[in-house]
């Protein structure tokens, strides 16, 4: 079947309307983006000019020769893939176990834990930023990675997300396999795992994505430049007198934003895909 | 259960290896006192300051002092937790104005026994070490000290023909001149004047107009904003601005700072970095003195200055201070002067000495003109909240003696807390 | 591992929440609960251990904290009440309290509704370049939120602002948004519903697919309209994804700080200074640890209060239904 004949048959104004609306909410959505994308190819005497055009008059690289002249680029962005990649590694897996035994075991003090756990999502972090440093102070773990990541390798969204998916998967799989002896690790690695990809999945585009964008965390636990990541590096382009030099800092957050991209469309496909498959029943 | 022991570990043993990964811990035994400073000079100062620093190093054999760059931002954003837990820097600058509430809140060390004993101090400027002096004492030694100064567009000027003005009216008329709304819609393509309404640079840019018409912002630990000058000061600005759309309206002092760089504005007052800053944009530049108001020519100034923490032991304490001796040195002041674009910290050098730099002899010359801003107050950054949201509003046409009013009483408040 | 795979569910497409209060897991004959309580806690072990020392205990000391006057330094005084009473009577806290709700009352319900519209026209298999759609739209929620209000800044600028001429053009005057107390708060409210919508979007698009296509099809027998569906199945079918993205949709307004700092830094005049700046600033700016803590905690009581309240609704609309 080809597309022609699908266009031919389906082609209605309703159809045309909606992809028109969608199709201008994601313009609209883009605009922003599509800001950083050319400011970042503008000379600094275009990016204050009026009036203002969204394409540079006079393209240039100019830009991102300074963000790799002046950070140390590659050192920056493999600690970023360190950072965020074991505390999404992390959470993954502590996650997980601890939302399967509140999804799916019985055990007295339940519904008490699971409360608590959601209530410590309540306090914002600036409150607790200090003690948290004091303890990973303590542990001998400033300037390292593990000070940056063992704090957050479980979260309680983590653990409520997974336990509210857990939750919806059938339970007659898991109980036979029980009856037939399996383990709850057993049920969970082999049962209860392989069916919460999709889930999993999208947490750890969550973390992931949190994590490499977060600037303050990285910039309070490391005080050293070569333990910097991209996020808070870029920090550093920061002008005298406050002034964000507008075109290096939207080069910088392109670049930054690259690996991120690549690393959803990585995954995006199965993601996509276990929502897509099923979207057309 | 042994599997569920064997899933867990593997974690775990991940963990110890980004342990053993991590950086190495600096600490060396080579028997000479290690001491950490942070500090926010990240463009072409920074290496200057770090020469000096390496300079100081390779000059004695006892101290090694090693920096640490990040944005002043960040080093406010940091310091306290790591301050807090110990592991922060025996040594850390910050702008003057943050000094006074880490000096009251117990993180810094009393350097009173330092200006006793060394007698560079002396000649230091007075007006920097008021900003950081608190009633219990000196807390810090300045690294910068500088009058907001105006900085002007020659290219505009040349067009417009239009002198330097010296007053506030010659200042007023000069803008007038400048300001082009060449299609007539009323939002001017450019403007005369860039004057920020809040977050101005250095907080400095309303104090400075208030000086000038015999206005002040506190006393004595008094608040005296409620005056009929400072009335006067904020219609003069607001009928000016209204009446002739000289300045845009809403802004801070970093969108002023981007404009004037833009080149679309004729005069503006900044912080030194300016110079630099107009350099890289092509815009042909000038300076000259912030204009006299009707009472007096005075502007307030930007003040940096760096401090001992707690966290040094005595060792660190007397090895900070050596280094403290180092750079306020005659030499040293006019090295760090030069390559810091900030006009001299000792008042015995004069503007032949730092005359290689244009900018910082016309800077040099300005000294005289600087007030320290609100000195010895410990709450200042809640006394200058309240002056914003009063210039702010005032700006945007309220009423000046009701906002006048309240600016007092809240700021009173502030400063009983 | 095949055998038990392949014995499990086929389908693995993302299903909807479960409801929030849970459904108790079936009983198991043949371990006693205390068997299990030891298993659980297995599980659980590693996790808690991580927020235990590093999320309860820092909430424990901040509480502790919340009590004295300390500033990170020396000797903390115990205090009593003083720091709570100061937030009851202070003018300032009264207003950032003010101003956090207005930002709550504008966010999540916008944030929730433009989630869940675009989930369902992304769901309209009419629709083509599906996937294209979907990807596009994630990706406000990929960029960082500094570099997404540097943009939005700038695009509103009015001197040198695009969007801001753009409407210009058009006859808009957008006036300095982030200048105006009134429009201030919208506009930061705004950049944060663009920010994070594509993240709600996803979990709507996945509770979209747990609903039966033989419900619509049913219900299209007996003659119901495309808003009826919507009012009588999506909407209904959907109450536990909406309650899961209402309440931490809400929970992260209650926090609103980013976007904030780096567009208006709480101003003009205060008029988007939240709770979570008030607490920055007197944390991190006048070192008073003890009152930020005080704060914290009133923030983290009204919290719960609110999501108990949403808990409590929502469970009894499940019963209704």
């Amino acid at each position: 079947m080809s597309v022609a004949t699908t266009r031919r048959r389906r082609v209605r104004p309703s159809t045309v309307l909606l992809t028109a609306g969608v199709g201008v909410a994601t313009l609209v959505v883009l605009l922003p983006l599509f800001i950083v994308l050319f400011t970042a190819f503008k000379p600094s005497a275009e990016v204050n000019a009026f009036p203002p055009t969204l394409l540079p008059q006079a393209w240039t690289t100019e830009n991102f020769d300074r963000i790799f002249s002046d950070l140390p680029f590659a050192r920056l962005i493999a600690n970023s893939f360190v950072f965020a990649g074991g505390v999404t590694l992390f959470a993954l897996v502590f996650d997980s176990l601890a939302a399967y035994a509140l999804a799916r075991i019985d055990f007295a003090g339940r519904k008490v834990l699971l409360v608590g756990i959601v209530a410590t999502l309540m306090i914002p972090f600036q409150a607790t930023l200090i003690p948290v440093y004091q303890i990973v102070s303590d542990l001998g773990w400033v300037n390292t990675f593990t000070g940056m990541i063992a704090p957050r390798a479980a979260d309680a969204f983590g653990i409520f997300f997974l336990r509210q998916f857990f939750l919806s998967l059938p339970r007659d799989v898991d109980n036979a396999a029980r009856i037939d002896g399996a383990s709850e690790l057993r049920v969970f690695w082999q049962v209860v795992l392989p069916n919460a990809r999709p889930a999993l999945m999208t947490l750890a585009i969550f973390v992931f994505v949190n994590n490499w964008n977060d600037l303050l965390w990285p910039l309070v636990f490391t005080t050293e430049q070569e333990m910097s990541t991209i996020t808070s590096g870029l920090t550093l382009l920061t002008g005298p007198g406050g002034i964000v030099p507008y075109g290096v800092m939207m080069a910088g957050a392109l670049v930054a934003v690259v690996p991120l991209v690549l690393a959803f469309m990585l995954v995006q496909r199965k993601f996509i895909e276990s929502i897509a498959t099923t979207g057309l029943k | 259960m042994k599997r569920t022991a064997a899933f867990l570990a593997a974690p775990l043993c991940l963990a110890l290896v980004l342990a053993g990964c991590s950086a190495a811990d600096p600490e060396t035994s080579d028997g000479r006192v290690h001491l950490t400073f942070w500090h926010g000079y990240t463009e072409s100062d920074g290496d200057v300051l770090n020469q000096l620093v390496e300079d100081f190093n390779a000059s004695q054999d006892d101290v090694v002092v090693s920096t640490e760059v990040n944005p002043w931002d960040v080093i406010d954003d940091t310091v306290l937790p790591a301050l807090s837990a110990g592991s922060g820097p025996e040594i850390v600058a910050m702008p003057a104005e943050r000094l006074p509430v880490y000096a009251d809140r117990r993180a810094l060390v009393n350097l009173d026994d330092f200006y006793a004993d060394e007698p560079a101090t002396a000649d230091v400027q007075p007006g920097a070490l008021d900003m950081v002096t608190t009633g219990d004492g000196t807390y810090g030694v300045p690294t910068g000290f500088v009058p907001l100064t105006m900085f002007y567009n020659k290219t505009l000027f040349a067009e417009a023909g239009v002198e330097v003005p010296r007053t506030w009216d010659e200042w007023v008329a000069a803008a007038k001149k400048l300001t082009v709304d060449s299609d007539g819609d009323g939002t001017p393509e450019q403007y005369g004047l860039a004057l920020a309404d809040h977050a101005t640079v250095g907080n400095g840019v309303w104090p400075t107009l208030f000086y000038g018409n015999g206005g002040d912002i506190v006393e004595d630990g008094t608040a005296v904003i409620d005056s009929p000058q400072n009335a006067e000061t904020l219609r003069f600005w607001h009928d000016a601005i209204a009446a002739d759309s000289i300045s845009p309206t809403g802004l801070d002092g970093v969108k002023g700072d981007s404009l004037f760089a833009s080149g679309r504005v004729g005069m503006y007052v900044g912080g030194p970095w300016m110079a630099s800053v107009a350099e890289e944009n092509d815009v042909d530049y000038g300076i000259a003195p912030v204009p006299a108001g009707p009472d007096e020519q005075a502007a307030s100034a930007i003040g940096v200055a760096m401090a001992l923490t707690v966290q040094a032991d005595d060792e660190q304490r007397a090895a900070a201070q050596e280094f403290f001796s180092y750079f306020l040195a005659h030499e040293q002041a006019v090295t760090w002067s030069l390559g810091s674009g900030w006009p001299p910290l000792r008042t015995d050098v004069g503007p032949d000495e730092v005359a290689s730099n244009p900018v910082v002899a016309a800077l040099t010359t300005q000294a005289p003109l600087a007030r320290p801003l609100l000195p010895g107050v410990v709450n200042n950054a809640d006394v200058l909240e309240e002056v914003d949201k009063l210039t702010q509003r005032a700006m945007a046409g309220q009423p000046v003696d009701g906002l006048l009013a309240e600016a007092q009483r809240e700021i009173q408040v502030e400063l009983d807390e | 591992m095949s055998t038990a795979q392949a014995a499990g569910p086929r389908r693995r497409d993302f299903r909807a929440p479960a409801p929030l209060g849970g459904r108790r897991p079936a009983p198991r004959g043949r371990s006693s609960r205390g068997r299990s309580t030891r298993i659980a806690f297995g599980f659980l072990a590693p996790a808690l251990v991580v927020l235990g020392v590093f999320v309860v205990w820092p909430m424990v000391s901040a509480l502790q904290m919340s009590f004295t006057d300390a500033s990170g330094f020396g000797q903390a005084e115990w205090v009593g009440w003083d720091n709570y009473a100061r937030i009851f009577t202070d003018a300032d806290i009264r207003d950032a309290v003010v101003n956090t709700v207005v930002y709550a009352v504008l966010f999540t319900p916008t944030a929730v509704v433009v989630a869940l519209a675009l989930a369902l026209l992304l769901n309209d298999p009419r629709l083509p370049f599906r996937g294209l759609f979907r990807t596009a739209l994630f990706l406000p929620f990929i960029i960082s939120l500094a570099v997404a209000a540097l943009a939005w800044s700038y695009l509103i600028d009015p001197q040198v602002g695009l969007l801001h001429y753009w409407l210009r053009g058009i006859g808009i005057d957008l006036g300095n948004v982030l200048q105006d107390p009134t429009l201030a708060m919208p506009a930061v409210a705004l950049v944060a519903v663009w920010k994070n919508f594509g993240f709600y979007m996803v979990i709507f698009l996945a509770g979209l697919q747990d609903i039966p296509g033989s419900l619509y099809e049913a219900a299209k027998m007996d003659g119901a309209g495309p808003w009826s569906r919507f009012r009588h199945i999506t909407l209904p079918m959907l109450s536990n994804t909406t309650a899961f993205v209402l309440i931490f949709a809400m929970i992260a307004a209650l926090q609103a700080f980013d976007q904030i700092y780096v567009m208006t830094g709480g101003g003009p005049y205060g008029s988007t200074q939240t709770v979570v700046m008030e607490i920055y600033e007197s944390g991190f700016r006048q070192l008073e640890l003890g009152f930020a803590s005080a704060l914290s905690y009133v923030l983290l009581i009204a919290t719960l209060l609110l999501s108990i309240v949403q808990f409590v609704f929502f469970g009894r609309r499940e019963e209704e239904s």
